[in-house]
């Protein structure tokens, strides 16, 4: 899980949104761990990893939950810290929920800048008859912030994929385009290349970031 | 978790051929969802797979379990269960296979399709590689070990870490008390053991063919070393995050009696907990990051749900972070934050995986548990009462909670009806309310009423005497159960029946000294509120200041575990009983200390030297606890420091023979143990006026002999005082040693001002023998509290002490004070032996200016010059000649001090005596 061959991009996603909203859902819904029914150990609702390989480049993401009880978004820049993206989830009948959203990006951009992919998924849609979000106003300010929009409903399993896929080639897209322009900078993201067991490329203690 | 198998499916030599070779039929399976076998690499030899091979490998799912059953192509039934491939063949055992991952392929079009990696091939009679597959899992110190043992073939590359490790601390010692260089060293020292490591030929061979071995090699030598540095590396780190420990535990003590629900944790997930909790608390024992974060992880995994049908239900975050929390302020770690450190920055084998593992996951969510104790963002302490309101409850009625504790709050608001007044529930939640007005309203009406009612029964049973003999006195157990037996009949009205109805309805009518059915009395929930003005009221109606509820605990108890000063200082001035311990043997002192709470313990100390109360300070709790012990565990510098130098003894051990050094967990506290330099000053606000410098002499010397002489046959005669009076010395003694002329004098009550800037030959001299002037009146005071001449049982006086330690300025100021200068001790030493045998010249001029006697000798004969002589103290020979010793003084081994001197050999003495003699003849 950890161990990283050579050319695997490792990124860190993080879900946030109000309580109910259905992060939960959403990310067990993505992970459909068919193979490993009874052997899912608790944490696996908090954290999971997912392995893809889109066109040959290999990725390793992994995706941390989080609490929506507002008690704890004092807690937010803990988790998001160090993230390659981030979901922000609301319920498309639930208004306060997207202004919720509108917080979590205004706190996202200020403290990470444009380090981190967003995007922004409007749940539920089998309840669109309930809707209370209009659609072009949520489109609008994803357009507006620079974040893809998506409508999912984790219960009939709509839009989970297209999600996770779209905002993994972003931030593929988005490593690249960093790597490129700062060649020297460290990244929060360490692509091993082609590293041989020798002793030289091996051995470097020191820390990422 | 760590160390999960890995490798690249599109470098591995089956998958590229399939890619190659057969690619309709990967794109047929690729549109067909099937999902795609691929064998470890390593696990097949290489050679020319047939299309067999891959059809072997290419798993169609079944239309009624597409879960759990497939089928290959080659029409061979395939079930799946906890990652684990089972084949069915023809004849022989059925086949099984281990899923290592699960890679999501996309094509360029974003077709999705799987494949498994797999441990071994699924078609029977294949030949299995030779690489078998190194343990998956590095669970604990001995796997690390045990990889590097048998990939090394033999020890030499745990040797070579060892050696590396011993040359480091050899090196870095003492090791950097700053997280950043630490960090860079250990880091270093890393690098180099892993040079060291893959410089064994074999083993950089098999990493070359493995990386998945690399990786766990890699984590093997850090684990390793960690293993071997542990006992040198976490006490820095401990010092490092000493104070952020401190804050944490005053938190966490302050919060130790919340409960599950308080924090909102889910019902379901009440089981699991104690199970939880024993798991976590054993992450002290682990000594390498990857076991500490493991124990996390089980623990964090014992905690599950279970649903109707008990089946496991995920945990999710909004649960995982209440029961963590939970977990972490029942742990009793007393270093969380330094556990927390030590996890996050002492692992370096993970580099370059961001933040990406499960590691990472459980210590960042470690980090924000103890940042969401730090932030205060939790309620404030729970409180006992509302707690004890609730115990009783069962399960199933805790929903109501919620429902009633609103109502509760609304009723303070609207305060309407009767009924309620007549609840101690309602009282308690005025005093919480602060509502002091209306609690002694209401308190005081009662208790009018019932005096009233309790002289109009009494009246009333004289008269009922009077006319019928046989109707007793009830007691009051029976009254409750019985009273409407004893009434004339059910509805009888007559004065002695209402008399009773209404006293019995009174029983409830809170008074002030009414009590819930946890003993809790007014007073109480007053002081475990802090609310002072009410603990005054109360006082003054007659509160009963040392009642105990069912845990023993005094308003006191609750004053000191808060940290309410004000409530605290209002009860002990009201006589609340100083040393009362509760049920668990704790006393105020000891709560104070547990939570940290610096104010009270301040206000505790203070109260006993003032109201000369005697405070336990090395008092025992039921484990054998002293506060210090408390203190030094949970890191209170602060407050161990005042308790040392209020007589705390760090050598006291408790009933697993532990002393409080043993629970100093970081540096900083351990220093404070061993040499805490008193200053009392700081802490304790003795300056109550500030005695000015009158323009007044001192008391007459004789008059105050005459009082000291008087007030030491008082005390021979007063066996507490001579204890309290060694006590004293004791701590006299250490401030000596110490060399604290300050401090040494606040013990003695001597005010030190007056003496700073005395010249000694000034005579002083008392106003008049009655003089009340500042001055004089702190001098009478001084004789009368403590006998300066006042000796240990070795015989030693402070003045002894003072010579010995050279503080020439402490000998002045206990001369004025009318020590006796030629005092000796047991072993018939005077303070000029002290000195003499010390070396300390500027005591010996100023004891033989003042008439200490030069050829005083103690029970082996010795004179001072005798004792310099035999040490060899040069200094105080010469001085000593300068005042005409008597040479030819001989001691018990019939010599003289030049003849000690000779047999010593110490030539410049010798000299020195013979030059003298010469001179003087
Ligand atoms: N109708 C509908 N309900 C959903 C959907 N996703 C989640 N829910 C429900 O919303 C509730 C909250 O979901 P959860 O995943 O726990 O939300 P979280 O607090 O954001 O993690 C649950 O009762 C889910 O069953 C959805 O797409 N459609
Ligand atoms: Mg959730």
């Amino acid at each position: 899980m950890s161990s990283a061959p050579s050319g695997t991009h490792n990124f860190k996603v993080v879900l946030l949104g109000e309580g109910c909203v259905g992060k939960t859902s959403i990310l067990l819904r993505y992970i459909e761990d068919k193979f490993n029914d009874k052997h899912l150990t608790t944490l696996q609702a908090t954290f999971l990893n997912k392995k893809l390989n889109i066109n040959g480049k290999r990725i390793n993401l992994s995706i941390w939950d989080t609490a929506g009880q507002e008690k704890f978004h004092a807690l937010g820049p803990i988790y998001y810290r160090n993230s390659n993206g981030a979901i922000l989830v609301y319920d498309i009948t639930d208004e306060d929920s997207f202004g919720k959203v509108k917080n979590w990006v205004k706190e996202l951009k200020k403290m990470l800048g444009s380090d981190i992919v967003l995007v922004i998924a409007g749940n539920k849609v089998d309840l669109e008859h309930e809707r209370t979000v209009p659609l072009e106003e949520a489109e609008s300010y994803a357009k507006m912030v620079g974040a893809k929009h998506f409508y999912t409903s984790a219960k009939l399993n709509q839009g989970v994929e297209e999600l996770f896929l779209e905002l993994t080639r972003e931030m593929v897209e988005r490593f690249e385009q960093n790597s490129q322009t700062e060649v020297n900078r460290t990244s929060r993201v360490l692509v091993v290349e082609d590293e041989a067991p020798t002793q030289s490329s091996c051995c470097s203690g020191s820390r990422s970031n | 978790m760590e160390g999960a198998y890995d490798e690249i499916i599109s470098d591995n030599p089956f998958f590229i051929q399939f890619k190659n070779e057969y690619s309709n039929l990967l794109q047929h399976c690729i549109s067909q969802s099937w999902i795609i076998c691929v064998p470890r690499i390593g696990s097949l030899n290489t050679r020319v797979f047939t299309v067999e091979d891959f059809c072997a490998h290419v798993l169609v799912p079944s239309d009624e379990l597409p879960e759990t059953h497939y089928s290959t192509l080659t029409e061979k039934q395939v079930t799946v269960a906890n990652k684990v491939i089972t084949l069915e063949v023809t004849k022989g055992l059925p086949l099984q296979s281990h899923i290592l991952f699960e890679e999501t392929f996309y094509t360029e079009d974003y077709i999705k399709y799987k494949v498994w990696c797999v441990e071994t091939p699924l078609e029977p009679n294949t030949n299995v590689g030779d690489c078998a597959i190194t343990k998956d899992y590095l669970l604990s110190i001995n796997d690390c070990i045990d990889l590097l043992w048998t990939q090394a073939a033999g020890r030499q590359v745990l040797d070579q870490i060892e050696l590396n490790v011993q040359q480091f601390l050899k090196k870095h010692s003492p090791l950097p008390i700053a997280l950043a260089p630490l960090r860079d060293a250990i880091s270093e020292l890393y690098t180099q053991c892993l040079q060291s490591t893959l410089q064994n030929r074999r083993l950089r061979e098999k990493c070359k063919v493995s990386k998945h071995l690399l990786e766990n090699i890699k984590l093997s030598v850090e684990c390793y070393m960690q293993h071997l540095l542990f006992d040198s590396l976490f006490k820095p780190i401990c010092t490092i995050c000493a104070y952020e420990d401190s804050h944490l535990n005053k938190k966490i003590r302050n919060m130790c009696d919340i409960q599950l629900r308080d924090l909102d944790i889910k019902k379901e997930l009440y089981h699991a907990v104690p199970k939880a909790k024993q798991i976590l608390s054993k992450i002290v024992t682990y000594n390498t990051v990857l076991e500490k974060v493991l124990c996390l992880k089980q623990a964090l995994n014992a905690i599950n749900k279970k649903d109707n049908s008990n089946n496991v239900v995920l945990l999710t975050a909004d649960d995982l972070l209440p029961v963590f929390v939970f977990l972490l302020i029942k742990s009793s770690i007393p270093n969380w934050y330094s556990q927390l450190k030590y996890m996050k920055e002492f692992r370096f084998s993970e580099v370059g995986n961001g933040d990406c593992d499960e590691s990472a996951f459980l210590i960042t969510t470690l980090e924000a548990v103890i940042e969401h104790i730090q932030s205060g963002a939790l309620a404030g302490p729970p409180n006992p009462e509302s707690y004890y309101y609730e115990s009783n409850l069962t399960e199933d009625n805790l929903n109501d909670n919620g429902q009633r504790k609103n109502s509760l709050t609304e009723s303070i608001s609207t305060c309407d009806t009767n009924s309620r007044e007549e609840t101690l529930e309602y009282v308690f939640d005025l005093i919480k309310a602060n509502n002091s007005e209306q609690v002694q309203y209401l308190l005081e009406k009662n208790q009018r009423h019932l005096q009233s009612l309790q002289q109009n029964e009494r009246s009333a049973v004289k008269f009922a005497e009077n006319q019928d003999d046989d109707d007793d006195e009830d007691d009051d157990e029976e009254y409750e159960t019985e009273i409407y037996q004893k009434l004339c009949h059910p509805l009888c009205s007559c004065k002695k029946c209402c008399s009773k109805i209404s006293k019995n309805l009174l029983k409830t009518s809170p008074t002030v000294s009414s009590r819930d059915s946890h003993g809790l009395t007014p007073l109480h929930i007053a002081s475990i509120h802090g609310k002072a003005n009410i603990v005054e009221i109360l006082i003054d109606m007659g509160a009963k200041i040392n009642a105990t509820d069912l845990n023993e605990c005094t308003p006191l108890h609750y004053a000191a575990s808060r940290g309410h000063q004000n409530a605290l200082l209002l009860l002990l001035h009201s006589g609340a009983s100083i040393n009362q311990a509760n049920i668990d043997k704790n006393t105020p002192l000891h709560l104070a200390v547990n939570n940290g709470h610096m104010n009270c313990i301040k206000a505790l100390i203070y109260f006993a030297e003032h109201g000369r109360k005697n405070l336990k300070i090395n008092c025992t709790n039921e484990h054998g606890n002293t506060p210090l012990h408390l203190a030094a565990k949970w890191g209170y510098e602060g407050i161990a420091k005042l308790l040392i130098e209020n007589g705390a003894e760090p050598s006291l051990q408790n009933h697993n023979n532990k002393t409080a050094f043993d629970y100093a967990h970081n540096l900083k506290i351990l220093q404070v143990l061993k040499l805490s330099t008193p200053n009392l000053y700081e802490y304790i606000h003795i300056t109550s006026t500030e005695v000015k410098t009158l323009n007044c002499k001192t008391d007459n010397p004789v008059t105050l002999k005459l009082q000291s002489l008087k007030t030491r046959n008082n005390e021979t005669n007063n066996v507490t005082k001579t204890v309290e009076n060694l006590k004293r010395l004791e701590r006299i003694f250490q401030a000596i040693s110490y060399g604290d002329v300050k401090l040494a004098c606040f013990y003695m009550n001597i005010k030190y001002e007056n003496y700073a800037n005395t010249n000694i030959t000034t005579d002083r001299l008392s106003c008049h023998p009655l003089c009340e002037c500042q001055l004089c009146k702190k001098t009478h005071q001084t004789i009368s509290d403590y006998d300066i001449n006042f000796a240990d049982s070795n015989g030693l006086t402070a003045l002894h002490y003072a010579a010995r330690y050279g503080l020439d300025e402490l000998c002045k100021i206990l001369l004025l004070n009318n020590a006796n200068i030629n005092s000796s001790n047991r072993k018939g030493q005077t303070p000029l032996h002290l000195a003499a045998l010390n070396n300390k010249i500027m005591v010996i001029r100023f004891l033989l200016d003042n008439g200490a006697n030069i050829n005083a000798i103690d029970l082996s004969g010795n004179t001072p010059l005798h004792d310099a002589c035999e040490v060899g103290n040069i200094g105080a020979t010469k001085m000593l000649l300068n005042y005409n010793p008597n040479l030819n003084m001989i001691n018990g081994s019939e010599k003289s001090a030049i003849e000690v001197a000779k047999e010593k050999l110490h030539l410049t003495i010798i000299d020195l005596i013979e030059k003298h003699t010469n001179k003087i003849k």
